[in-house]
This record gives C-alpha cells, structure tokens and sequence, in this order.
C-alpha cells in the first residue's frame, strides 16, 4: 500500500481532467491526476480533430461560439505543438438553404466569430475537390488539433508546476467522512500496488463514467449520457481546410484534416455504456454519404479507420435553476456540497475540446472558492512546455525531421551512421530513434500507448510492416521479452481491427489482404504461442468497469 | 485501330497460377500469350511451395492426405487431388533440383516473426528442419529492418516442435552495411550486395565472429538474389548448417522462383506481355472472342480460342467489395460468390467470410454463373481468383494455384483435341 496526499485530487485524464489537474497546480495546490487508462484515451482521443472557430455554433449556441473563438485563439498560442492552423470554410451544398448564409454571417458578426463570404471561385482554388454546385462559401479561422498532443502538453505543464499524474490507476473508492471527502483509493493496474491519496478536494472529470465515479461518494443520479459520434477517416487529405456544411448543426456536417488523413463526422445517438461503442453500419453509409456531398467521388476514396466516442453529455435534475453560476452552455459543474451534501468534491461534464481550459478554469474557480483563497487562474497566460517554441503544427514537419537526419556531403564524406534514422513507419515517418526514445521514457507503456505518442500503425498499412519492426525493436531494447511482445504484437492488431472492419471495402480490402497475406501467409503470426496479455492491457474498462462496480459497493458501505 | 494479336490461349495473371498453366499449355504445343499488369504475387511469396499447412486443428503433418479430404466448395475439392499433385510435380520437373520435398511431409521454416511455419516444397538445400535440442542463432545486420533476431530466437526457442520438444536459439545483430552509409536496407538490397564474392567474404566473416561452435545459423532470406552459387557460397565460408528465414516483402525467395519460373515460361515459348492491363473483354454468344489491354502507348486486342483468367484475389484489384457492398470481378464482370450474412465479423481471429469470397468454378475451371452453368465455354480460372478458402490461414495458396492452373490447362487442352 502506498500513500499519497495532495490538496487537490483529479479524476480523469482526459483533456477536462488534465486541464484542470494544469490550472490547480499553476494555482500552486498540490495536485494528483489518476487515470484509468492512458492519458486521452477515452473521449479526448476519439474526436474528429477541430478546433472550433465558433461558426458551428453561431446559430444555434451563440455563446459556445464567443467561447469558442476565444479559446480557439487561446489553445493555439499555448499549445502550438498540437494545433495545425488549417482555417475552415462553411459552404452551402447543393440544395441547402444558401439563407442560411446571411443568419450564419449575422451570427457571427454578433458574437465576434470572424468569419467572410469569400467567392465560389476562391473556395474552389482553395480546395479544388469542394462539390463545383456549392452556392456559397464562408471562410473561418478553424483549426485542427490532436488532442494527445494537447493533452500530453497540458500534462507536462501540470507536471512542470508540481502536479503528479498517475496513469494506469483504477479508482476503487472515494472516502468520505463527516460529509467531507477524505481519501482516494486506486489500484494501479499495471503493478497490482494499491495506493491512498488523502486530499482536501476530488475533482471528478471522468467524462462520460463522471456517474460512476461521484456515486463513489455517496453522490447518485449523477446522470451522464454518453452521446455516441462516429468518425470515419480517409486515407489521405482530400481537403487541406476544415470544410463545415453551412446549415444547422446536424450529422456529417463537418470533413476535418488532421496529419495525413481527412476525418468526416460525426453522428449522435445515446449509448448505454461508453465502454462498448458501437459503429453501425448505417452510421458509416451516413458519413459516406454526407462526404459525398461535399467532395464528389467521396465514396471512391479510401477509408482507413473508424471510431467511436462519447460525449459526456450531464442530464441532471438535481441542480436548481439558479446553480449556473459556474455553469456555462454545453457544460456543467455540479457542487456536490450544494446537491448531496458532501464537501470537497466537484463534478464537471460536457463541453467541448475546444473549450477545455475554459472548463478547467471554471472548476478550478469553484475549487478555489471553496478552499476559501480565491486564487486566480493563469492557464491562458504560459505556453505549455511542449509549445514553448510558438510555432503550430504542420503536416511536412516529419519529413523535414527526417530529410534532416539524412547524410549529407558527397559520397564517403557523409555524416557518420546512425540506426536512429531507420524509418521504422513509412506512413508516419516514424523514426527507429523516435521508438527507442519513446521505449526508454515510457518503460510502462505498450504498443497502443506508443502508438498514441508516436501515431505508428496509424497510417495507410494499419501496422502492416511497422508492427513487426516495433515488437523486434522493443524485444531488442529488452523492454519485454519475445513472448509479452508478441502477445502485444496479437492484440495491436486486433485492435487495429475494431476500427477496420466497420468501414472494410474499396482499397482497403486489398490493403488488409496484403497485410493478412503478411501477418498470417508470411509470419505464421496466427501460431506463435502466446501467454494471456496482462490486465493492463484490455481494452479501457472492461476489466475496470467491473472491479470499480464491486469496490464501490463495499468502501462507500464503509 | 487496334493491334491485334492472336493465340491459341490468353492467360491473365504472372503468379504462379498464370505462369503455371501458361507453360503448362506451351509444353503441350499451344501458342499462349500471357498478359499481366504488374509483377505476379510470387515476388511478395515465401518461396517454397504450401499444400495445406493449417486447418482449425492445427498443423497438418501430411498436406497431400488434406488435400483429398477436402470439404465440398474448397477449390481443392473442385480441382481435384490429381491435378494438385500432376502439378506440383510438374513444376519440380521444370525447375529441376530447384525443390525438395514431398506432398505427404510437412516442412518447417523460421519466420521473421519467430514461428515454426509450415511449408511442403522448400528451396533445396536453403533451409534445415528443426529438431528437439539443437542449439540455433538467428542473425540479422542490424541495419535491416524487417529482421529483429533477438525477437525471432526468443519466439523460435519457445514454440513447441510438432513431435515435441524446443530449439534453443539466440539472436544476434551484426553491423554491416549493403550500401556505404546506408542504415535503411531493404532485404532485396543485402541480396544484391551478396550476389557479388566480395561483399560475401565480407558478410561471412561478420557471421563466423558472432556464431558459435554447432550452431545451426538462421539468416534473412538475402543470401542472393541472382547468383545461384550465392548460397553454396556463403554456407561454404561460414561453416555452419544455413536456414533462411521468411521475410516479410519484398521476399528474395519468391523474387528468385518468379524470376526463374518467368525465364522458363519465355524459354518454353510463352510470349509475356508485362504492363498490360486489361481495359475489356468482347463476346460473342457463350465465348470470349479478345480482350483489349491498356499496352505502351496503345490498346492491343489479345484474341484467343481459351482465355484463363489468373489475376489473383483481393490483394492484386483483380476482386473488389465496394462501399455499397457490392462484390465484383474487375475484368469481365463474372459473378462472385460469398457465403450468407457479414462479411467480416468483429474479432480478428475469426474466420472472415468476405475473404473466403470469389468465383465458383467447374471441374474444367469455368466460372460458374446462375443455375451452375459455365458462364462462357472458353474462359477458366485458376489461382486466388477462385474462393473457397482463406489461403492464408491454411497455408495454400501455392497448392491450390498449381491444381487449379493444372485443371484449367487440361480442360483447355481437352476442348482443342
């Protein structure tokens, strides 16, 4: 058993929870973040990439799209690293309502969202795939994000000011005593050690499982319901701008690039558990249809993965009409010792990437207020310590690193050798130097968590060549011995798989033949002996999801 | 205008399916042309040749006795045993010494993931079978990638020897280079460099020093790509038993058969046609009359009296499954048969029912349309165009193309008698 204090204690690692383990920590309390899984794993990881301008919401959700626009100035600037500055435009397809236009434009004007009517003739130049029946084109200052990145940066900053970020801990149960929350009880998943974090404060900021983790502590009818999206990603950029549908906010109204790929969602429909996301064949012909619209021939293009998230999406009919003062649109703040009578404990749901800093400096407000010192945030002030540099993503920059690490001078006198500069995936120019760096950092990680840092195996080829090398490159690096890595080897591409099979036709087929003819008909993969993978190692929650349910029952009982 | 060229057979595809039959029918006097837009799957192959390797049980210790109990659908069943075995044998009669092995013995050979994978016709004398206790190493310049020894020793040592019983292997890299500065080789680039003696000595000796005394020594399949003294050459100076070890592409052994087996179709008088897409087909009543391919700079129409469509599967575009679902043949059109409900299922490991797709044919090869009946009396298929089974997972893939080329062969010359 190990024990920890801090004044305050975050649950959840996502971009919400991250963000306001950052904000508590540059406030100078002592902070602990505790994740289940990996960091960004859960909703922050499965999105389609935009940083919102505000133009989607200037309609229908004025305020989101004020907020919107001031954050999406905000997280460029602090994290530079993670966004790719791509501007959006908003086009009316053939046979929407180019009226809509003059409301989105007014809306905009209104709420400070930048936005201007450019040519139908300058949008086509911009991106000569656009559907040529467009009526109108509005241009915007969209972004693309990838919200590991970010998220890993806000981690890093959260860290640099003190904070402690414990991954791989399960939340077993919340103590409370005399009405006040006493302690955090985790269980790390990847070395079976129990550990107790005594606090002052939990923040609760477990998204879409926010329910489960406040009825840890007495606080029930916490009701969040995870709202299902799927995304569909294109193999290569068909657009080189975020392309919005100009109409009322509604299904596969937006096609994101984002690194070598173009992203089209999403779909919302409520799900039962945000562990088990489901993509429905009829979602993806849906997607495929709504890129049809925008890019004619979209269905002939190839699509390379497919995924699931969950909006945390807070139903709650406890909080009193007049609790809004830490409330804002599309989020929600609930004190639990208003609601349930329990000091010391937050819940904070919904929102948006976007605007996760916004979020984090409203729960940290409340926090603040509560532990009776008012202290001011400074989250949109100070880079993260990945961004330091102020210059945003762009998609040559691994091309770049990796023209850069090529010999030089004529041939004979050239820079000495390096196996560093082995290029262990093509498809996203995924240095050898890049995993054996990534391997030393990270001695706990695994395939997936690699693969989040480094986007191995997210290309094309789905780990077609690159899952080898990684497995042979982490045996020799003695990270694991030949038997776990080639069990993580098995389960990187089955996982793989759950994003494949969804959305398996067109090249893709020939490409998964190709990589089955490789995997199975070359390796024999499918007869290696292989021992159970480690508990860590399921897929988020499944195991978890259980254990949490059963611990719950008998610590809260305590 | 388009050229014209006129033969007796049309053969489509360069696997070994294609290749196959395209000889098989020279050797029998016919005028064949063989047309084919890329280079054929054997360059992407392991170079030996599977029967039946794997079936739900496990490993099949007599692939020949598989492939007569075949179940009903299996393109083995529709081809028959004999012309398995007629063409296996012919092909070991044409490339002479180049295998050895028999259709009633699985072998075994490493892979560059460390399995004990199971072939029938191995490159002769490129590779050594695995027994309880021998002492191996796996080497690997550390400069290709594909290769990681220490992850191949380490999976090699701890995977059950079919009559029980373990190797013991370890995994070393070496440091050479096959080009000057280069650390990124690809595996056809080490072979090239070993086709010359001197770059031989040189990797010899980087090999001697890291091998121990009674070692049975693992290498990458790159020992040569053209030179066929390579080999002899390098086990010679290194002293040791040699294994090559399957390679993921691009794979020496399979560039070296196709290269070998290419030469020997030309030698037989088949006249190849690479880059040559075909565009369309014309018919006439119940017979194909030409097709048109996509050649430098014009379409040439390739007319014929037989056509054998040998283009491959999924992986070669030659079967699509498109976003709408629809399954299709891309050259004339032909119907293709999937088994009832998904496609593919959500666990990787489960049989996949789309990849078992693709055409039903006839005894005599003919694919089939509705009611059963051939869709043209003239055109046949052989190799992965056929469905029936996953040949990756069963491990034959070679098996099935060499007795579905052979049937098709047959039938072809039967019909011009």
């Amino acid at each position: 058993m190990r024990k920890l204090s801090a004044e305050v204690v975050v649950i959840g690692g996502g971009a919400t929870g991250v963000g306001v383990a950052r904000d508590a920590a540059m406030r100078g309390y002592s902070t602990i973040l505790v994740e289940r899984a990996d960091l960004a794993q859960g909703t922050t990881g499965r999105f389609h990439g935009l940083l919102h301008s505000g133009g989607r919401y200037v309609v229908s959700d004025p305020e989101s799209a004020t907020e919107c626009a001031e954050e999406n100035a905000i997280v460029s600037r602090i994290h530079a690293d993670a966004v790719e500055r791509t501007g959006g435009l908003f086009v009316c397809a053939p046979g929407d309502d180019p009226g809509f236009a003059d409301k989105f434009l007014a809306g905009a004007s209104a709420q400070k969202v930048p936005a201007q009517e450019i040519t139908l003739s300058e949008a086509l130049r911009r991106e000569p795939r656009l559907n040529p029946g467009i009526t109108r084109a509005i241009e915007v200052q969209d972004g693309t994000v990838d919200g590991w990145r970010m998220v890993w940066g806000a981690a890093e900053s959260a860290k640099a000011h003190g904070a402690t970020v414990l991954t791989y801990h399960d939340v077993t149960a919340i103590q409370v005593e005399d009405g006040h929350t006493q302690a955090v009880f985790c269980h790390n998943r990847k070395t079976g050690e129990d550990v107790t974090i005594d606090c002052g404060f939990v923040v609760n900021a477990a998204g879409p499982w926010a329910g489960h983790v406040a009825a840890m502590a007495g606080c029930h009818d916490v009701e969040v319901v995870p709202g299902r999206g799927i995304m569909v990603a294109m193999n290569h950029r068909l657009v080189n701008t975020v392309i919005n549908r100009c109409i009322y906010p509604s299904d596969g109204d937006i096609l994101v690039p984002v690194h070598t790929v173009c992203i089209i969602g999403t779909t919302d429909h409520p799900a039962d558990d945000p562990d088990h996301l489901e993509i429905p064949a009829d979602e993806v012909q849906q997607m495929l249809s709504a890129g049809e619209v925008l890019i004619p021939g979209f269905r002939q293009s190839r699509a390379v993965h497919a995924w699931a998230g969950a909006r945390p999406l807070v139903k709650d009919h406890r909080v009193s009409a007049s609790d809004t003062r830490h409330m804002s649109r599309g989020m929600a703040i609930l004190d639990h010792d208003a609601r349930d009578g329990v000091k010391g404990m937050v819940t904070i749901a919904g929102g948006k990437l976007t605007t996760y800093r916004l979020m984090a400096k409203n729960t940290v407000d409340l926090v603040s207020e509560q532990l009776g010192d008012n202290r001011p945030c400074t989250t949109d002030q100070e880079p993260v310590p990945t961004a330091t540099s102020g210059i945003n993503y762009t998609i040559t920059h691994r091309l770049a690193d990796r023209e850069a690490e090529r010999p030089t001078g004529p041939l004979g006198q050239q820079t000495p050798n390096d196996l560093g500069h082995q290029v262990v995936c093509e498809c996203e120019l995924v240095s050898r130097g890049m995993l054996v760096d990534t391997i030393a950092a990270h001695p706990d990680a695994q395939f997936d968590d690699w693969r989040r840092l480094l986007r191995i195996g997210m290309g094309p080829c789905q780990g077609g060549f690159c899952a080898l090398r990684t497995t042979g490159i982490a045996v020799e690096r003695k990270a694991m011995d030949a038997a776990a890595a080639t069990a993580l080897m098995r389960l990187f591409i089955a996982h793989r798989w759950i994003g494949l099979w969804p959305i398996l036709f067109g090249a893709q087929v020939r490409q998964t033949v190709l990589d089955s003819w490789i995997f199975s008909g070359l390796l024999d993969l499918d007869s290696v002996p292989v021992p159970a993978v480690p508990p860590a190692f399921t897929p988020p929650g499944e195991a978890a999801a259980a254990k949490t349910a059963t611990a719950t029952d008998k610590e809260v009982a305590r | 205008m388009s050229r014209t060229v006129s033969s007796a057979t049309v053969v489509i595809g360069a696997g070994l399916a294609g290749l196959t039959s395209a000889i098989a029918l020279a050797k029998a006097g016919q005028d064949v042309t063989l047309i084919t837009k890329g280079l054929g799957g054997l360059t992407l192959s392991q170079g030996s040749i599977d029967i039946w390797g794997r079936t739900g049980a496990g490993l099949v210790t007599d692939p020949a006795q598989a492939v007569a109990d075949a179940p009903a659908g299996h393109p083995y069943a529709v081809a028959g045993a004999d012309a398995v075995r007629a063409g296996a044998e012919a092909l070991c009669g044409w490339l002479d010494g180049w295998f050895e092995g028999d259709l009633h013995h699985t072998r075994l050979v490493p892979t560059a993931v460390g399995a004990w994978r199971p072939t029938c016709l191995v490159p002769a004398g490129h590779t050594v079978q695995p027994a309880a206790g021998q002492r191996w190493v796996v080497v690997g310049p550390r400069r290709m990638k594909d290769i990681q020894p220490e992850l191949i020793a380490g999976n090699l040592a701890r995977t059950p020897l079919p009559d029980g019983g373990f190797v013991r292997a370890r995994g070393v890299g070496i440091d050479i280079a096959a080009r000057a500065h280069e650390v990124d080789s690809s595996g056809v680039a080490y072979a090239r460099a070993l086709d010359e003696p001197s770059f031989r000595a040189t990797f010899a000796e980087a090999v001697k020093a890291v091998v121990h005394e009674g070692e049975i020594v693992a290498l990458p399949a790159i020992l040569g790509l053209n030179d066929p003294e390579a080999f002899a050459d390098l086990s010679k100076r290194i002293g040791h038993p040699l294994c090559e070890i399957v390679t993921p592409p691009p794979s020496v052994p399979g560039m070296r058969l196709d290269q070998a087996l290419r030469a020997y179709a030309q030698q037989a008088g088949v006249r190849i046609v690479l880059g040559a897409a075909v565009l369309s087909a014309t018919t006439d009543g119940d017979r194909v009359v030409s097709v048109d391919a996509d050649t430098a700079g014009h379409v040439t129409t390739y007319a014929a009296d037989a056509f054998v469509l040998a283009a491959g599967g999924f992986e070669s575009g030659a079967l699509e499954y498109d976003s709408t679902g629809t399954l299709s043949e891309t050259i004339f059109g032909l119907p293709v048969t999937r088994a009832p409900g998904a496609p593919v299922v959500a666990d990787y490991w489960a049989d996949q029912p789309l990849f078992e797709a693709g055409l039903s044919v006839d005894a005599s090869m003919r694919p089939l349309g509705q009611a059963g009946k051939p869709v043209c009396t003239n055109l046949h298929a052989a190799g992965g165009v056929i469905g029936g089974a996953v040949r990756w997972r069963e491990k034959s893939g070679e098996g099935i193309a060499l007795g579905t080329a052979w049937a098709a062969a047959t039938a072809i010359e039967e019909a011009t008698k």
